[in-house]
């Protein structure tokens, strides 16, 4: 039986989780890398999701963790995708140099 | 099983490190697949098994084959960088920061009511959640699988109609971005 005394520190890697990934996001200049982050975000988001379900005994929280784990899939098929077309037409992989795109 | 939630919540923290400082993207990508298998533990030990299974065939298996199937395929050079810049330095500190004060928050049991946010003690001082300390209790007493299928069969079916149309866009559109423009 894991201890509710395990609470809080669940809660703070969840935080913690959260806040590698985005700094990742903004130091790292790899497209690669920068998704890698963004599934780090997510996970964090579903580890207190999880962890809250389990400690006010309910399980809405899995179901919820659930479909962020669809999201995550999807979202990382549509960006993979993207990458690939953008190595493609032979620009460099990063994120400063594709930072004009929206031009 | 405390020790082993420990373990694997610290396993979780510092592979989650190795991720963004790793200069190499085929590194970051094996240092996440630690932190997401190391993830898939915490779910199991906090009664969660659909979701270590889900964890493990999607995110280890699906996603990341995907991963370092395309690092592979694009062979990006590696990095010069992370340098220890001041970006560097504001990201250790969003880090350190919002880790305590995340744990504060959640030791202290900080509840909003009408009058803002307010620290508040929900059980004893030494445990304020022992409140919410049930056993496995009546959630899971079918099964995890029944109970979440339960859930999301029922009360969350719209969502999860919603959630399969996201994924028949997104394969439409992985296909439609990846096809070779014709000549």
């Amino acid at each position: 039986m894991v201890s509710t005394q395990l609470f809080p520190y669940l809660l703070a890697l969840a935080g913690f989780l959260f806040t590698v990934g985005a700094a990742g996001v903004l130091i790292r200049r790899n497209p690669l890398v920068v998704f890698m982050c963004i599934e780090l975000m997510l996970n964090a988001g579903n580890l207190a999701l999880v962890a809250y379900g389990r400690f006010l005994n309910s399980e809405e929280g899995q179901v919820f963790a659930f479909m962020v784990i669809v999201v995550a899939a999807a979202e990382v098929v549509v960006g993979l995708a993207l990458i690939t077309q953008i190595f493609r037409i032979g620009r460099a992989l990063d994120i400063d140099d594709l930072s004009e795109m929206s031009e | 099983m405390n020790a082993i939630l420990v373990v694997a919540m610290a396993l979780t923290a510092i592979s989650s490190i190795g991720v963004v400082i790793s200069r190499e993207a085929l590194y970051s990508a094996l240092s996440l697949v630690v932190t997401l298998g190391m993830l898939a533990v915490v779910f199991l030990l906090l009664n969660a098994q659909f979701l270590f299974a889900v964890q493990i065939i999607i995110y280890a298996g699906a996603v990341m084959v995907l991963f370092v199937f395309i690092i592979a395929l694009l062979n990006p050079e590696a990095e010069d960088r992370p340098v220890a810049d001041w970006h560097m330095t504001i990201a250790l500190g969003g880090v350190v920061v919002t880790t305590i004060l995340v744990f504060v928050a959640a030791r202290n049991g900080v509840t909003y009511s009408d009058r803002g946010f307010r620290g508040q003690l929900i059980g004893s001082a030494n445990n304020p959640y022992h409140a919410f300390s049930f056993p496995v209790g009546p959630v899971n007493a079918s099964g995890n699988v029944q109970t979440v299928a339960g859930q999301l069969f029922t009360t969350f079916l719209l969502p999860f109609e919603i959630t399969s149309l996201l994924l028949l866009v997104a394969a439409i559109g992985a296909v439609y971005l990846t096809r070779r423009a014709a000549h």
